[in-house]
């Protein structure tokens, strides 16, 4: 008899508690939190009060760190296919020219001076595939590909999230494609005049600057 | 006892309005509680609801639609009237249709003894409470038909929940209003209200001239909870374990009756607990010497002013509960209503009884 | 009379009555029903799909089916490098990300056998806790949810909010951060880290107790989960389950002092373990309780942390990642204390591959989910609800 009545004495005291809480809570709800980010020093004196924030018009700032939308700056890119590799879940895709010898200063050199070597006639960004995960921007060798700390970026068509970051049109692409493969094509025939004359061919290394060697290709042949 | 004489003259005189042979003024009467359900549920009812529990959760609430958000349940309306109104082919399509009907008249017919002021009461019977406590029950009838009818599994075990709940809340409920009534001696909405209407305000009413009065008080304050079906007793609807419960299947406007008629019988069961507890329309101002703020605040307009108030108190509080407790468990609501209300209720009719005796 | 014989579940007997006359019996209440509980279902957390045979609102037999969000986990580990796994395991456990990366690169660099410095040790063990009290606060937000009280999961979100927002700030994620990588962290800590977390921690602290009293011991909560779901220690530990299901049993095992990694051994905290006096021991209350008192020995295990990181000058946090990462043949099974339980990460090397050859995943709630049939036997509808919540399980880490 005596749990019977300290069991209805415990339920109305703890029921009396809980209302309480959320009565002192009703009485706060003219304070507002208000949208200073997690880097700001008063960030924990402002967390009293209602914690809504309004999202268009207010929001939590991003930390500059943010990861959130991949952005490659294409004119520091090496076209080196180190981020294509890395990423696990492809979304991204390169297309490589190999720059003709004439063309090097047209083609110029990247921020940290280093000679660029390719054209990027297609660097697409699927940023609806994208994992945010950051290993293609810690892979990269010019910090050219950066994740912006722009969170919001929603589409309506699902396609328009493919950002694309090449330098050239589809008709450049074409002329360089078309140049490339002339001045190959002198070379071989270079070659080919070198051989006929009896010369030993001057066996170089055929790529110039291949940056990404081909060595994982065999690690993935074991598999 | 100052406001015997002029009772119920507005609704008198409208009810005596005929326009030809059509009794306009009859139905005037009975359009005025249904435009007041409407205007209140879609004010303070879902509105000040989203608004207090959002404040009790530090949130803002509706913000969006108009000035902080009060457009919100009229866009919600909006929406609801567009909704595709959905009769699921193995329903029992008369049943589904007629449930959420029944529900509401339910919810609707008890206001035809809440007085809403001393001068407007849709029918003053002499048996008001019985016939309050008799048509509110009416509801569980249209949740039975609704989860029966929607031939959801969901919905039957919300609409036999329901059931089970009605026989448990019932009786605590009913003895702790028979314990006002044996305090009033009437039956009539309208006397109860007149009995606890004196000089002094608020110490006219039973909940602080009787000391025994907050046991019923508080028994039929708790069982009015389950007879809303709002939380800690939203047994029969429990979002977290049926779904929707016994309206899983509805939609659009049929399923806005059920938001309506649960409005509709919290209004109501606060208006019957204020009547029989806390003087209905008697202004709780006393008159203090030369100040006779009593007199000043009581009347047709006050009265309703004061009704309406004290009912929006306890929606408050049945609101502030909601958004506090979590949920029991249906043989816990029977245990509670059973082993603990029950016998409390009786002790309270005892009690009460030897006060009216003795005092 | 003579009874001659019975059929589908006692339902129909046949009877020789006295005079000759055979009859067969049949009760009225005895048709069990089939109710698909999940993957839509508000309180199944997530994609969990229960097809409970019932009896009236009892549950005879609950059978939990699995598979709704499988995202072949552990075949693309096949696929991917080794620092490219990580952030699939980020996905497993999506409320406790820091804790399953940390088991990731603790078996890999098991496997590696590489030194980790100590600040980045303790960086880990700062953001591991610090999930973990995240992961908590969901479970026992939604665990509120389940039964009813929906305040105090806006409560809990609130101040995961903070948590997730110290973790953007040195991550650049909020859920999905593969900041702990092989053999060192994506970033150092921002320079006021140290400061902003002792500050939450000093936050939180009575936000634990104005949850105590809003949820944990309010009496319709403790009326509602005391008792239900009983698991009896031995049974538990035959099922394989870990983490606060297994404390909540009364069994004192925590992988971070009984299997100690990372720097564990130095710091000093308690192993929570249910209270009998306040619940039974195996029930969900106990599990509630558990993890309610995790959190606050999480925020001692921080504030032990940030005490004694090490601070470097010009500290390079990804100094100590091994170039390639290219394992010796061999496998290793590394494990670490998810807030779910055990998380474990099998791999095997073959030696000449920057992919594992296989990566095998021990999933925390995954294990604890198999009692579910057990547990549901014969309890009411919404006692399997509060079952099922206080198991805490997260579909991303039972499918994979």
């Amino acid at each position: 008899m005596s749990e019977y009545f300290s069991n209805i004495k415990i339920g109305a005291s703890t029921i009396a508690t809980g209302m309480a809480i959320t009565l002192k809570h009703f009485f706060n709800a003219v304070k507002r939190k208000g949208d200073a980010g997690i880097d700001d020093a008063d960030y924990f004196k402002q967390v009293d009060g209602l914690c809504t924030l309004q999202y268009p018009r207010e929001v939590v700032p991003t930390p500059t760190i943010g990861r959130y939308r991949l952005f490659n700056n294409i004119e520091d890119c090496i076209g080196c296919n180190q981020c294509d590799r890395a990423c696990p879940v492809e979304c991204i895709t390169i297309e490589t020219i190999k720059v003709t010898s004439d063309d090097l200063a047209a083609c110029g050199k990247t921020s940290g001076g280093q000679q660029k070597r390719f054209w990027l006639p297609v660097f697409d960004i699927d940023v609806a595939k994208c994992m945010t995960c950051g290993i293609c921007v810690s892979v990269c060798p010019t910090d050219c590909l950066v994740h912006s700390p722009v969170a919001d970026f929603s589409e309506f068509d699902v396609r328009n999230m493919v950002y694309h970051y090449g330098n050239l049109s589809k008709i450049e692409a074409d002329a360089k494609r078309k140049k490339l493969e002339e001045e190959k094509a002198a070379k071989e025939k270079a070659a080919a005049e070198a051989a006929a004359r009896g010369e030993a061919p001057p066996r170089p290394a055929p790529k110039p600057k291949p940056a990404p060697g081909p060595a994982p290709e065999g690690a993935e042949a074991g598999e | 006892m100052s406001h015997a004489p002029s009772l119920n003259t507005w609704s008198d005189a409208l009810a005596g309005f005929n326009l030809g042979w059509f009794p306009l003024g009859l139905v005037i009467v009975a359009a005025i509680p249904l435009v007041f359900i409407a205007l209140y549920a879609l004010t303070y009812g879902v509105y000040g609801e989203r608004k207090i529990s959002a404040f009790m959760q530090d949130r803002l609430g509706p913000m969006e639609v108009g000035p902080w958000g009060l457009l919100q349940t009229l866009a919600d309306i909006l929406k609801l009237l567009q909704k595709e109104d959905i009769v699921p082919t193995a329903a029992d399509k008369f049943l589904f249709v007629i449930g959420p009907l029944v529900m509401f008249v339910g919810s609707f017919l008890a206001f035809v003894v809440l007085p809403f002021g001393p001068a407007f009461i849709g029918a003053d019977l002499n048996v008001g409470l019985f016939y309050a406590i008799g048509i509110v029950a009416l509801e569980v009838v249209g949740i039975l038909a609704s989860g029966w009818g929607s031939n959801n599994k969901w919905a039957l075990y919300g609409a036999v929940r329901s059931v089970a709940q009605i026989v448990s809340y019932e009786i605590p409920a009913s003895i702790a209003l028979l314990c006002g009534a044996m305090m009033a001696g009437t039956l009539s909405m309208q006397q109860f209200c007149v009995a606890q209407s004196g000089p002094f305000g608020l110490l006219h009413w039973y909940l602080f001239s009787n000391p025994v009065a907050w046991l019923p008080f508080l028994i039929y304050f708790i069982s009015s909870l389950a007879e809303t079906n709002r939380a800690p007793f939203d047994i029969p609807e429990a979002e977290s374990e049926l779904v929707a419960g016994f309206f899983t299947e509805y939609t659009g406007m049929k399923f806005a009756m059920f938001f309506l008629a649960e409005y509709g019988s919290m209004f109501m069961v606060s208006g019957i607990i204020s009547i029989v507890f806390l003087g209905g329309w008697a202004s709780p101002l006393p008159n203090i010497g030369s100040f006779a703020l009593n007199t000043m605040t009581s009347g047709p307009v006050w009265g309703t002013f004061w009704i309406i108030m004290k009912s929006f108190f306890f929606i408050f509080v049945q609101m502030w509960l909601r958004w506090t407790l979590p949920r029991l468990r249906v043989d816990q609501l029977m245990y509670l209503c059973w082993k603990v209300l029950t016998p409390f209720a009786f002790v309270a009719f005892v009690l009460t009884a030897v006060w009216e005796i003795y005092k | 009379m003579q009874e001659l014989g019975k059929a589908e579940l006692n339902s129909t007997r046949i009877i020789r009555q006295d005079d000759n006359r055979v009859v067969i019996e049949k009760d009225l209440d005895t048709e069990y029903m089939v109710l698909s509980m999940g993957p839509q279902h508000p309180s199944t957390h997530g994609v969990l799909r229960l097809e409970c045979i019932t009896d009236g609102e009892v549950v005879v037999e609950a059978e939990p089916y699995l598979g709704y969000l499988h995202r072949c986990f552990e075949k693309y580990c096949e696929k991917v490098d080794y620092p490219g796994i990580v952030p699939y395991t980020d996905r497993m456990d999506y409320l406790a990300g820091m804790n399953t990366e940390m088991a990731y690169c603790i078996a890999v660099e098991k496997l590696l056998d590489i030194e980790i410095p100590r600040r980045v040790e303790f960086i880990r063990v700062i953001v591991a806790e610090l999930n973990r009290i995240a992961s908590h606060l969901v479970a026992i937000g939604t665990y509120g949810i389940d039964l009813g009280a929906f305040t105090p999961f806006l409560f809990c979100f609130r101040d995961r909010e903070h948590i997730l927002n110290l973790l953007e700030w040195i991550s650049g994620a909020r859920m999905l951060y593969n900041y702990i990588w092989i053999g060192g962290l994506s970033y150092d800590v921002p320079a006021d880290f140290k400061k902003r977390v002792a500050e939450f921690v000093t936050y939180f602290k009575p936000k634990t107790v104005e949850l105590q009293k809003l949820l944990t011991e309010n009496e319709i909560f403790v009326k509602r989960t005391r008792g239900i779901g009983l698991m009896p220690a031995d049974v538990a530990i035959n099922y394989g389950w870990s983490g606060p299901m297994l404390r909540g049993s009364g069994v004192d095992w925590d992988l971070r002092r009984n299997d100690p990694y990372s720097v564990y051994p130095e710091l000093d905290f308690k192993v929570a373990l249910p209270d009998p006096k306040f619940c039974e021991i195996g029930d969900c209350l106990a599990r509630h309780v558990v993890r309610a008192i995790e959190m606050e020995e999480s925020l001692k295990i921080i504030e032990q942390c940030l005490d004694r990181m090490p601070e470097v000058d010009g500290f390079n946090s990804r100094a100590s990642i091994p170039k390639k990462i290219r394992p010796k043949a061999g496998e290793v099974y590394a494990r670490a204390e998810n807030p779910r339980g055990e998380v474990g990460f099998y791999i095997v090397s073959d030696g000449k591959s920057t992919k594992p050859l296989r990566c095998k995943a021990r999933s925390s709630c995954f294990v604890n989910l198999s009692a579910m049939k057990d547990l549901s036997k014969g309890q009411l509808i919404p006692d399997l609800v509060a079952i099922i919540g206080s198991i805490d399980i997260v579909l991303g880490e039972v499918d994979r």
